[in-house]
């Protein structure tokens, strides 16, 4: 008798234990900032699941925007609702890295039809994996496709954009005139005068900026992009291309030494040193200076925590000259997994959100992205989404996002702690202008 | 069968679905990793690994920023031990005293290793951005009110060695409490009645008795603090900038958290492996000769 329930206790055990292993197909999404252990867990597949109708053809969508996870799945249910094909959004970011859940995703049964790529470095490394797109509908209307030797590979999912945000009503009452402000010599005289109004406008320092370990990308990536790409037009890549072969440009380098300069100079010490990207935005965001260093993409921020006043974007005189366009680009793009059964089904589906209204209304009113595409008429409702569009209307108004197409790591792992020491005035300029040259020396 | 061979049957018998795991799990990938570290894997779908024997290993070692990683790690390693050790034994000294509200006392010193590395983290980054500011301004200390622990690179290990502290010192003194509860009392007597101070007593009865508690927590502690990683990410993202050899790194950048970036932020996952190879290589001899020094000198009750 004890014999025999050893025996069944044992086995029950084991099935247990292979049960508990087994996964199953989840499709929510990873809430950055409060979820901190599972990266791959939520990703699991098992054999079981895989019992999908083989007449009605299902596209899988592997994306890394969490905040819009449920807007699109929203879109994608009435996708499904007109046509008949099934989408399936999942979702991993924040703090649950993409790039890596998308290798292992890569390992499982059921590899997605449609993921992200951001950029070169994005392209570099999936390049056996992706499919050239041609001839679609959406290509002729947007200039912000992803393309390298003339075959287009991504569908741009939003357009974003940097700049030096303003607070219009503040600079109305320090007496500047954001139009004015386009060169580095413009900008000094202004920091200047708001700087001594700091009293009245009761701000802690002119500019929101942060250089800390954790806040590299503002520095590392947008600000150098910078260095990068203003002032040239819309495309050229000479600076780049020098750099990936090892070689900086030593004036260019030099003039805009002196902008990185002029923002830590005029930025809050604490928020610049240990900052997090919430005291950042918050010092904006509450007033407490009139100059924040980010993107449209800090518009959700704003709007959840009820900052309602004007604003604008000003172009970064990130070297010498005039500067009258902002950092406008596609950050991430849709690409096509070539091993991909549903080719054509993906094609339409990205047609069908570049033309259809309801697309149209999915990216500007639910997901609150501006679109990449010349025949959307909607406008963002948030403020520095609206400048964006502003922006991208003008003429020239977009200087080229470079940064995702330096190597791996650099710009974050290899840059950022160079801004972080010269933040903290563990070096000075010279040195700080010598440590990036040596580092984009020693890229190969 | 006899008796001898049905017993081995069943010890392995039992043993199988535990050790079918470990060899699957760590066993397997380790002989892949060795294999993977010779090569320029990047685990990208599709790509084959290219030999490159130890060019890897090479590379490594003539990394400024790994030495740096290393000596740091080694010295983070050797303060946590004293002061979690120190800190323990004390906490453990106190709580066998007979006091009032013992057990709340156990409790509450062990509760902080129930936390996660990562919410302490961000608990202590609180701490030290806020708390510290706030305090300075009540008591009117400008300094404390000022001071960026945070972005001063010396201060922010002294500060990851608190927050480490913090949460292992409650779980290392749990087992000085069991250790301590074992020297027999009539020792103790005896040497007080002897006319036995209590530092003569500490280092001549029970130190030795307690001495195999030793060989485990410093075991434990030395083998945690070389590995850490989240309290790290969370707390200092690899810290604040510093110059080293004329070169600028990462002053709490330890060795679990250089490896990391080395495989999934600059993708080389094969410097990477290598890394981690030289990491298990390196642990696996410190802890080893910690364990064989002090197990010598254990004393037999």
């Amino acid at each position: 008798m004890k014999k025999i329930l050893a025996l069944l206790l044992i086995s029950m055990l084991v099935m247990v234990a292979f049960v508990g292993c087994g996964g199953e197909e989840v499709e929510e999404p990873t809430l950055d900032g409060d979820t901190t252990e599972e990266e791959a867990v939520e990703e699991e597949e098992t054999e079981e699941e895989e019992a999908v109708a083989e007449d009605a053809t299902e596209i899988v969508i592997y994306q890394n925007k969490v905040e819009i996870h449920e807007q699109l799945s929203a879109f994608a249910q009435h996708y499904t609702d007109e046509t008949g094909v099934k989408v399936t959004v999942k979702t991993a970011g924040g703090d649950t890295p993409y790039a890596e859940n998308l290798k292992a995703e890569f390992q499982s049964d059921r590899q997605p039809d449609i993921f992200v790529i951001e950029g070169m470095g994005g392209y570099n490394t999936w390049e056996s994996k992706l499919t050239p797109m041609a001839d679609q509908e959406w290509m002729d209307l947007t200039d912000l496709e992803f393309t390298v030797e003339g075959e287009t590979y991504g569908f741009p999912v939003a357009v974003e954009a940097w700049g030096m945000a303003y607070n219009t009503a503040m600079l109305e009452e320090a007496g500047v005139d954001p139009a004015e402000l386009t060169s580095q010599e413009a900008y000094k005289e202004a920091f200047e005068t708001i700087d001594g109004m700091k009293e009245e406008l009761g701000i802690d320092s002119v500019v929101a900026m942060a250089a800390g370990p954790d806040m590299t990308w503002v520095t590392g990536l947008h600000n150098f992009n910078g260095y990068l790409s203003a002032g040239l037009p819309y495309g050229d890549t000479t600076v780049l291309d020098k750099l990936n072969n090892g070689e900086a440009d030593m004036d260019r380098l030099t003039e805009y030494a002196d902008w990185v300069e002029i923002l830590f100079d005029y930025a809050d010490p604490t928020v610049l040193q240990t900052g997090n990207y919430d005291a950042q935005v918050g010092q904006f965001g509450t007033e407490k200076a009139a100059f924040i260093h980010q993107g449209n993409w800090i518009d959700p921020w704003l709007e959840s925590n009820g900052v309602d006043f004007e604003m604008g974007f000003a172009p970064h005189a990130s070297v010498a000259g005039e500067h009258d366009a902002i950092f406008i680009g596609a950050p991430s793009f849709y690409v096509i997994n070539n091993e991909s059964e549903n080719q054509q089904a993906v094609q339409d589906f990205f047609n069908y959100m570049a033309t259809e209204e309801a697309g149209h209304e999915y990216m500007v009113n639910e997901a609150n992205m501006v679109p990449a595409f010349k025949n959307v008429e909607l406008k963002p409702k948030t403020p520095l989404s609206a400048a964006v569009t502003d922006w991208l209307a003008k003429e020239d108004g977009a200087y080229t996002w470079l940064q995702n197409d330096m190597p791996d790591g650099f710009g974050m792992g290899t840059l950022g702690p160079i801004y972080g020491l010269y933040a903290s005035d563990g070096i000075d300029k010279a040195q700080f202008i010598d440590q990036v040259k040596r580092a984009i020396e020693s890229i190969e | 069968m006899d008796r001898k061979k049905s017993d081995r049957f069943y010890f392995w018998l039992f043993l199988a679905p535990a050790l079918f795991g470990f060899v699957l799990v760590v066993i397997i990938p380790f002989i892949m990793g060795l294999y993977y570290s010779m090569t320029d894997w990047t685990a990208i779908a599709g790509e084959t690994a290219n030999w490159v024997g130890l060019e890897n290993y090479k590379d490594m070692f003539t990394s400024i920023k790994f030495q740096y990683s290393f000596v740091r790690t080694f010295s983070f390693t050797l303060f946590s031990v004293i002061t979690i050790n120190g800190l323990a034994l004390l906490f453990a000294f106190l709580v066998t005293r007979g006091i009032k509200f013992e057990s709340f006392f156990r409790a509450g010193f062990f509760v902080p290793n129930l936390i996660g590395g990562l919410v302490l983290g961000y608990i202590w980054q609180f701490i030290f951005k806020s708390v510290v500011p706030s305090i300075g301004t009540l008591l009117n200390i400008p300094a404390l009110e000022e001071v960026l622990i945070l972005a001063s690179p010396n201060l922010a290990f002294m500060g990851l060695i608190m927050a480490f502290t913090w949460q292992y010192a409650g779980y290392i003194m749990m087992i000085y409490i069991a250790a301590l509860l074992n020297v027999p009392q009539e020792l103790l007597e005896a040497a007080d009645i002897d006319g036995a101070t209590v530092w003569q007593k500490f280092k001549s009865i029970t130190a030795p008795l307690i001495a195999q508690a030793f060989t485990i927590t410093s075991f434990l502690t030395l083998v945690n603090a070389f590995k850490q990683y989240d309290i790290i990410v969370a707390l200092t993202s690899g810290g604040p900038a510093d110059i080293y050899k004329d070169e600028i790194v990462n002053s709490t950048e330890l060795l679990a958290v250089n490896i990391y970036n080395t495989a999934f932020k600059y993708n080389d996952m094969a410097q990477g492996q290598a890394r981690a190879i030289i990491f298990f290589l390196v642990l696996t001899v410190v802890s080893m000769a910690q364990v064989y020094f002090n197990k010598k000198r254990e004393v037999e009750m």
